[in-house]
């Protein structure tokens, strides 16, 4: 079942175009992260589905009705903000039942409901603490309990974490995915933080200037990136320039072999991707093998990157540390690049942010 | 790797020795700045406060100077009149009642306008906030008897407002609908025409047009920092825009609010000019007689003195009540 659905969304200020053409459909119960680099628009969608801004054309519907100009006020879809927006003059309880006081729920009422909030976020005792008083944690919950407050249909965080720590991150992306699981709330969380998507996400949308580049589900996103852009902006990747060449790719000299042939006529300029974990080093019976010179080794602990000087061009393998122990700095190794690894896309698509992403 | 060691911290030696010498001037050179700075305030603000102090308590030479002395009857004639006990008045607290009267409402006037005004403000883009910022710093270059003059010639009965209202119909409009008597309990019309000039709404008015400028200055700054985020908090909360500005807004600049109003309250307490060119002389003010004690005909200067300590006690009061006000509130941060 849809709760929420996005139709044709379009948002621009003047002439420049912040959202453009989006539909998606948020179903009943599930987490779907917006994803993408700054100024993608995924806050400004986030946005347009609280009513903090109307769309310039497109509808939004819940349930089948058009929420579309509905005032955010009539909509109270719970919201956490980037800045959490706490009220300093307010205490946590007094935080935590705005929406219920405002509304003109009984005095004892709200003190009841703000109480069982702050058990729901671990913060029991916590009711008659001024703002100033807390950690950005408990910040955090603070406002996620606010937003819970009047059983939102829709709950939406904009980039939740990003006044966290990295540690207290990490925590609290588990935490706020088994709290949403619990209640079961359909949720949209705005993100920049690919691992916080995965992390949290049902399903993944990937924005970029504007436009959806891909939607589907973590591991769909990871394993099978649609666009280059997704490629490059989830996990990390190593980029090639190649030819279609008779369903296989030819990149410089090499030749490389794909699982499916490729649906390029031949000559056609694409771009391949390949995680770096997904390059092994040694020979195989099947496979792509190119012969690369170690230039760089990053020992990480778990993992090591390896960085090669091949035909293919500039590449990065990443092992597990129980493997290629041997393998020195200078030395030539040959490595397999296994064809269900490979992904082309039309060179037309946009370039990556960045070679390699950072995690 | 001693030696390491002492090459590598040796540099430092010389290098306190040198400090020592200009870390002493530096010293004197600070205690200099702040003795000057002593002698400017205890020259240009602490003497002549004593001053006028000191003269409160002197003693008024029929027909003639004063001399110095030690007496309270100055205080005497402001609180009960000089010929207490045979006869008492109460005109000089009636002029500190009008004192208070028109600073208290001409500051509220001018701080609940400007809230709004300001707010709005504070959500245009950066450039139009500053066009606004710089008119407004410009308006107060001008000075008030320039402001008063001009609304002096809007306000006359012969030229101003009251001629547009006769010429324009109003005035017959005004007594057709029966608003003109209301006009008139409210002192703001004659038999003939509305008149404006002398009343209480006009030097209200006036004043706080005086001081607006001042109330949208000091309010910008807690308004501009206010998280613009909490009052959109509010709204996906089921909040209305009236409820937001009551719940989130005024509340978060409950301090800054107080503290301009005060500000400005002080501020008026000794306006002059304003109250002379509109209020009626029965509504003057506690400044007004100063002055006319001082400079006017009666060359009083030890009860010109006495009523200036009582306006500075008067200040001072609201002041640390404002304080007091400030400490207790809930949501000071």
């Amino acid at each position: 079942m849809c709760a929420l659905a996005l139709k044709d969304i379009r948002k621009t200020y003047g002439d420049a175009s912040a959202v453009d053409d989006v539909s998606i459909d948020f179903p009943q119960g599930q987490l779907t992260a917006l994803l993408g680099p700054s100024g993608c628009g995924k806050t400004t969608l986030l946005r347009m589905i609280a009513g903090l801004e109307v769309p310039t054309a497109g509808t939004i519907t819940l349930g089948g009705r058009d929420i579309t100009r509905l005032p955010a006020h009539r909509r109270k879809f719970g919201m956490v903000f980037q800045s959490f927006a706490l009220f300093p003059h307010l205490s946590v309880r007094e935080n935590i039942g705005y929406a219920l006081t405002i509304a003109g729920t009984s005095k004892a009422e709200v003190v009841a409901r703000a109480d069982k909030l702050l058990d729901l976020v671990q913060l029991q005792g916590f009711g008659d603490r001024r703002i100033g008083q807390l950690s950005g944690g408990q910040r955090q919950r603070v406002a996620i309990a606010r937003a819970l407050a009047q059983e939102p249909e829709v709950f939406l965080l904009d980039e939740p974490m990003s006044a966290l720590d990295a540690k207290l991150r990490e925590e609290m992306q588990v935490e706020l995915r088994l709290l949403q699981q619990r209640l079961g709330i359909t949720t949209i969380v705005v993100t920049h933080d690919q691992r916080e998507a995965m992390t949290m996400a049902d399903r993944i949308i990937v924005m970029s200037k504007g436009r959806v580049e891909q939607s589907g589900s973590p591991q769909e996103i990871y394993q099978w990136p649609a666009t280059g852009f997704v490629a490059g902006f989830i996990g990390r990747a190593n980029f090639m320039e190649g030819l279609a060449d008779n369903g296989n790719i030819r990149v410089g000299d090499v030749l490389l072999a794909l699982a499916e042939p490729a649906n390029f006529i031949n000559g056609a300029s694409v771009q391949l991707a390949c995680r770096p974990e997904a390059i092994r080093l040694g020979a195989a019976d099947t496979g792509n093998m190119v012969k690369g010179t170690i230039t760089f080794i990053r020992d990480l602990g778990p993992v090591r990157d390896f960085h090669l000087d091949t035909p293919l061009g500039k590449l990065v393998v990443e092992q597990g540390a129980d493997q290629g122990r041997d393998v020195r700095l200078g030395e030539t190794v040959a490595l397999t690049l296994p064809p269900e690894a490979l992904r082309i896309y039309p060179r037309s698509t946009a370039l990556p942010p960045m070679e390699m992403a950072a995690e | 790797m001693t030696v390491a060691h002492d090459l590598a911290f040796g540099p430092t030696g010389p290098t306190r020795a040198t400090e020592l010498p200009t870390g002493v001037s530096a010293g004197r050179v600070g205690r200099a700045v702040q003795g000057v700075l002593w002698a400017v305030v205890l020259a240009f603000c602490l003497v002549p406060l004593i001053l006028v102090v000191v003269i409160s308590f002197g003693h008024k030479v029929e027909g003639a100077g004063w001399e110095w002395a030690l007496t309270l009857e100055n205080y005497q004639r402001f609180i009960v009149g000089a010929n207490w006990p045979a006869e008492s008045t109460s005109l000089y607290l009636g002029q500190l009642y009008w004192s208070m009267r028109y600073a208290v409402v001409a500051s509220l006037l001018a701080v609940v306008t400007a809230l709004p005004f300001t707010y709005l403000m504070t959500r245009q883009s950066r450039r139009a906030q500053a066009v606004w910022l710089v008119f407004l710093l410009a308006t107060l270059s001008l000075s008030e008897v320039f402001i008063v003059m001009g609304w002096d010639i809007i306000l006359s009965n012969n030229s101003g407002l009251p001629m547009l209202f006769a010429a324009s119909g109003l005035t017959d409009w005004l007594k057709e609908t029966g608003w003109f008597d209301v006009l008139r309990d409210w002192g703001l019309a004659n038999p003939r025409n509305v008149k404006f000039k002398p009343s209480e709404v006009a030097t209200v008015l006036t004043l706080s047009y005086l001081v607006w400028p001042y109330a949208v200055i000091l309010l910008y700054p807690a308004l501009s920092r206010l998280d613009p985020s909490l009052a959109e908090a509010a709204r996906t909360m089921g909040a209305r825009p009236w409820t937001v500005a009551r719940t989130v807004i005024l509340p978060s600049v409950r301090l800054p609010l107080i503290g301009t109003t005060l500000l400005l309250f002080v501020f008026l307490l000794g306006a002059y000019v304003a109250i002379t060119v509109f209020a009626d002389p029965s509504q003057h003010t506690t400044a007004v007689s100063v002055y006319e004690h001082v400079r006017g005909s009666t060359l009083n200067a030890p009860f010109g003195a006495a009523q200036s300590v009582i306006l500075l006690i008067t200040a001072t009061a609201f002041l640390v009540i404002g304080q007091r006000l400030t400490r207790k509130s809930p949501g000071a941060q």
